[in-house]
């Protein structure tokens, strides 16, 4: 499989959910501001699942075939929703998803599809590009 | 029908404008969250706050808008309309609002500060969970060690399988297995109504 990273021109598919961090209300409330200290549900931010060593011992893309490049906190990624033409811009705040608790699931909007969670998106960068109340969504991202 | 840019003019006129503005925006009638966000790209920083965006609680309602006390303490207005996408549970209307309920809100953020809202999600929880336990219409959940009661919401409840379409059927789902809990919080408490709980099969 190709590594994601990439070329800006080559876009690659998986799913995303999205999380909350920062200061929150509910069950969200203990959460803190992630791995990289800077996570805000506010903010057009996203987790990855290789941010580092320690990061990717508990995410494990690897398992579901997912050769995903080491990208570190404050990276920018470009993203969209695969039924949208709309495309975001998102920064690396938090680690994961823990993507070998999905491997083999399968997203579809019309008629495009994507494999495995890749991605994790803040309420702020999610609802920009979908329905939070979708809770999954396939997308396309490159740096 | 209207564009999304077009309804955003809508919106922000219904705000910034007269009754009958409003009139005409209520008449658009709701658009999914999806159609309403469909924006140009790239109008926020990456990384940066969102400024077409408000978190927080819910502490005054008052002829349509929301007064709203974000979780860092900022405070929000927002300004709701018939044509405000709302969803508590399930999609509903504005009235479904009440103090205390956490919200999430997108729309168009006015001169003025405050946000005039195309969707609105009530006490919506999305939480990576371990089921603990599983009762008639309950599921005891782990969270990040924290115990959450997930209630079965007869005729609204449904789980996705490997990504598989939505089914009522929850017979599929074991002790200790890793889910996805999409769901309405029930404001103080460690409680979630269940909206979809997302699982391998």
């Amino acid at each position: 499989m190709r590594p994601l990273d990439i070329e800006p021109d080559a876009p690659a598919t998986g799913e995303t959910s999205w999380f909350c961090c920062g200061a929150a209300w509910g069950p969200c409330g203990s959460t803190g501001h992630g791995a990289c200290g800077t996570c805000n549900s506010g903010s057009r931010q996203c987790a990855w699942p290789n941010t580092s060593d320690a990061c990717f011992a508990i995410t494990r893309p690897d398992r579901c075939g997912e050769d995903l490049l080491r990208r570190t906190c404050g990276h920018t990624f470009f993203v969209r929703n695969l039924c949208r033409t709309t495309e975001i811009a998102v920064k690396i705040a938090d680690c994961g998803p823990q993507t070998d608790l999905w491997c083999g699931e399968r997203s579809c909007c019309g008629g495009s599809c994507a494999t495995n969670r890749i991605f994790d998106l803040t309420p702020s960068a999610f609802s920009a590009i979908g329905n939070l109340s979708s809770g999954i969504i396939p997308m396309a991202v490159h740096s | 029908m209207l564009d999304s840019l077009d309804r955003r003019r809508f919106l922000t006129s219904a705000v910034l404008g007269t009754a009958t503005t409003v009139v005409t925006a209520t008449a658009v009638g709701a658009v999914s969250p999806e159609v309403a966000m469909a924006q140009p790209a790239f109008d926020v920083e990456p990384g940066g706050i969102d400024p077409n965006f408000a978190e927080g609680r819910i502490t005054g309602i008052k002829s349509g808008v929301l007064m709203v006390t974000g979780s860092d303490n900022t405070l929000h207005q927002i300004y709701l309309t018939s044509g405000t996408s709302v969803w508590k549970l399930r999609p509903t209307t504005m009235d479904a609002a009440q103090v205390g309920d956490g919200l999430y809100a997108r729309g168009v953020r006015m001169p003025d500060g405050v946000l005039a809202a195309d969707a609105v999600w009530l006490n919506i929880v999305n939480l990576q969970v371990h089921i603990t336990s599983i009762g008639k219409d309950v599921l005891h959940l782990d969270h990040n060690g924290e115990r959450i009661v997930g209630h079965v919401v007869g005729g609204t409840t449904a789980a996705v399988y490997n990504g598989t379409p939505a089914v009522s059927d929850l017979g599929l789902l074991k002790v200790g297995q890793h889910a996805q809990v999409l769901g309405a919080w029930i404001p103080d408490t460690n409680e979630v109504e269940i909206a979809t709980v997302f699982a391998a099969a």
